[in-house]
Order: C-alpha cells, then structure tokens, then sequence
C-alpha cells in the first residue's frame, strides 16, 4: 500500500512536466535612430518643405516620405546592417538643392529573446553632412537598441 | 444583538482554538529538539548506505522538447539516513533549428551539497530540504543567422560562438520513498538562485546545463529521481 501511494504520487507530479510554450515574439526587432526634424527658415515653412520631404538611401528600392511616416515632427530611420557607414539623402519637391547626411557607427548583432531571434544594435561614432538645406544636427543618443531609440536632432 | 453576541462568542472560540494549536506546536518542537539531542548523544555517524540515481524526469525532454537532451545522474552517501552529503552531475545538448536561426548549446554541469531528512518514522524513507552549489561549464552558438529589416531587407550575420561558466545555489524540499527494497523513487522542488556568470549582454545564454533557462535568475524546477541504495549498516 505505501508502495503504490508512492508511485502514484511520483507519476502524478510527473504531469507537472507538461507545460505549453509561447513561441511568439513579442518584443521590437527593428532598432531606430529617431530623427526630430525642425523648420527654422520661414521660406521652408511657408513652401510647407517637411510635406514634401523625402529621405532616401542609395540601397534602398523605396523612400521614407514624411508625410507619411512623420510622428510628432519626427520620423524613424534604420541604419545599414550590412556596413559601419550609412548614407541618407534628404530631397524635397520645394527645393532644387538635396542635402546627404553620412552616418559612421559600429554595429552588433544581438540574441534579442529565443522567441523573436537576432536584431541589430548600432553604436553612432560620428557623423557628417552637407549644408545645403539643413542648418545644423545635433546628435542627442548615439546608443540604438532595443530598449532605447538613437536620436537626432536636424534643423532646416 | 444576539447575532453579534453569537459572532463575538465565534471569535473568542478561534482565538482560543488557535492558541491552544500554538501550544501544541510548541510543545512538539520541544519535544523533537528533547528528541534530537537524546539522539545526538547516543547514536553516532554512522554510514547507512550509498545510493545511486538518475533523474527521469530528463528522459521526458527526449517527448516534450525533441531540440534538447541532457543527463543527470547523482550519488549520495547516507549518514544515519538523516544527513546525506550529495554529488549531482550531468551533460546537456540543445539543437534549435528556427526560420532565423541556428541555436547550439553543449555543456557539462556539476552540484555538490548536503540533504537533510526530517522523517524519522520511517527510517529508510525520505522527506527533507537540500541545499546545492552549482557550476555550469558550456558552450553556446549560432549560424544561419537572418535578420529582415524595413527598407535593407535581409541581413546575414557571421555565426557566434561563446564559451560560459555559471555559478548558482539551489534549495530543494522533496521526497524519497522505498518502493522496492533499496530502490527508491523520489521527486524534489527547487529554487535556484544564479549566482555568478552565465550573462552576457550580446549573446545571452538560452539554457544553463543544470540550471535552466539561462536569462532567469531565480528559477523554479522539479526533478524525477529513481535511486538504487547499497545499504550498510541495516538494522
């Protein structure tokens, strides 16, 4: 009798082996450099410039307009995975003139979560561009992950 | 008012109910530790037997996650089949094949540490606490790795490869029955607390041999043991 009691208790506890996971990922894979745009020139906000104004990279197949994409006068931008140097082009039909933003970083892959995979965190060195539209930049987070956005500041 | 006074007589029964318990409890602990140090002074250390198990719960990953297998085996020697000093080692592998990536893990873990048997009705049974200190020495790594980004599309990363040690306490309370003769079943629940290692802030560890998943650092677990004593010394 205390034989059986004690094998019915240890194939009982057994079940508790049986657990379901979740294999969902729940977490942001894509890490962004924010960039916060500002109209300083009253010319730029009376032609109604940041509606016209497109971001491009040269490989790219696409834009990113930010018409479409702004969020309280900011967009989110994805640096190059596959080289430390990333190069963005700022172009808008209110302007002839274009403007290139050269973006130096270190990248690392990391293991996010066994769920979501791998993602890419980038560590901005320094950057440079030209001042054709753009007045200044001002690099605020140089720092993307997943847990932190990087962040730019670009006044036209 | 004679439902309050009803009520009021209730309570006073459980406060009087409760303190009588509290009695009682006390007066048994006195009466064990009366008992424990009578016994302290008349029965010396004495080698009971040395038993050998394999946790079998281990076995169920080969049912429930065909990606993992792993081994643990233990030896205990049994001081009066109420102290136990204890040695747990074993082996993990993890092969995960996802759509993005390749995970590998291997690695061998050892625990050194002591069980205390609260029984004493029972002589040749178990039911107690254990205390462990673990150390995990494994190695973990990735290939195949793909990552789809918005506008770049699909990136190919290099593969990784880290070697880790990890270093971790564990408390168990369980139990260990006599199902046959020198042949013992048992099951235990254990707290694990991660200690040292084990971290890494690119490439966390998905499993710690012996420890569980590795971005925990308190882990709840439960082992399967079956156990085949020699006995010594049996009355």
């Amino acid at each position: 009798m205390k034989n059986s009691v004690h094998i019915l208790i240890f194939l009982a506890s057994m079940l508790f082996l049986i657990s379901c996971g979740d294999d969902t990922c729940n977490l942001e894979t894509e890490t962004f450099l924010k960039v916060e745009l500002h109209t300083a020139d009253t010319n730029l906000v009376n032609e109604k410039f940041l509606d016209s104004l497109s971001i491009f990279s040269s490989e790219w197949s696409d834009s990113i307009y930010y018409s479409e994409e702004k969020d309280d006068s900011s967009l989110s931008l994805i640096l190059s995975p596959n080289s430390e140097i990333t190069e963005f082009i700022f172009t808008s039909e209110t302007e002839e003139q274009k403007d290139t933003l050269k973006i130096y970083h270190q990248n690392e892959t990391v293991f996010l979560s066994p769920e979501c995979g791998f993602i890419v965190n980038y560590k901005i060195d320094t950057f440079i561009s030209t001042y054709n539209i753009i007045d200044s930049l001002k690099l605020l987070n140089g720092n993307i992950s997943s847990n932190k956005d990087g962040e730019i500041q670009i006044y036209f | 008012m004679a439902i309050y006074q009803v009520i009021k007589m209730e309570k006073y029964k459980y406060i009087f109910s409760l303190l009588i318990s509290l009695l009682a409890f006390s007066y048994s602990f006195a009466q064990d530790d009366e008992f424990y140090a009578d016994e302290k002074v008349k029965e010396p250390l004495l080698l009971k037997g040395i038993k050998f198990g394999v946790n079998v719960g281990r076995f169920s990953d080969f049912q429930f996650k065909p990606d993992r297998s792993s081994y643990e085996a233990s030896f205990d020697f049994n001081l009066n089949n109420k102290y136990f000093g204890v040695i747990e080692g074993g082996y993990s592998e993890i092969a995960i094949e996802k759509d993005k990536y390749n995970l590998n893990s291997e690695g061998t873990f050892i625990k050194i540490g002591f069980d205390y048997n609260m029984l004493k009705k029972w002589p040749t049974d178990f039911l107690g606490i254990g205390l462990r200190i673990g150390r995990s020495d494994f190695s973990q790594s990735a290939d195949n790795i793909e990552i789809d980004l918005n506008h770049w599309g699909n990136y190919s990363s290099p593969s990784i490869t880290k070697s880790f040690d990890a270093y971790w306490f564990e408390a168990s309370f369980g139990v260990k029955g006599e199902i046959f003769k020198n042949i013992y079943l048992g099951w235990a629940g254990i707290v694990r607390v991660q200690l040292s290692g084990g971290k890494d802030a690119d490439f966390q560890p998905y499993d710690i041999p012996g420890y569980g998943t590795g971005s925990k650092s308190l882990h709840l677990a439960v082992n399967y043991y079956i156990y085949y004593q020699i006995p010594f010394n049996r009355k």
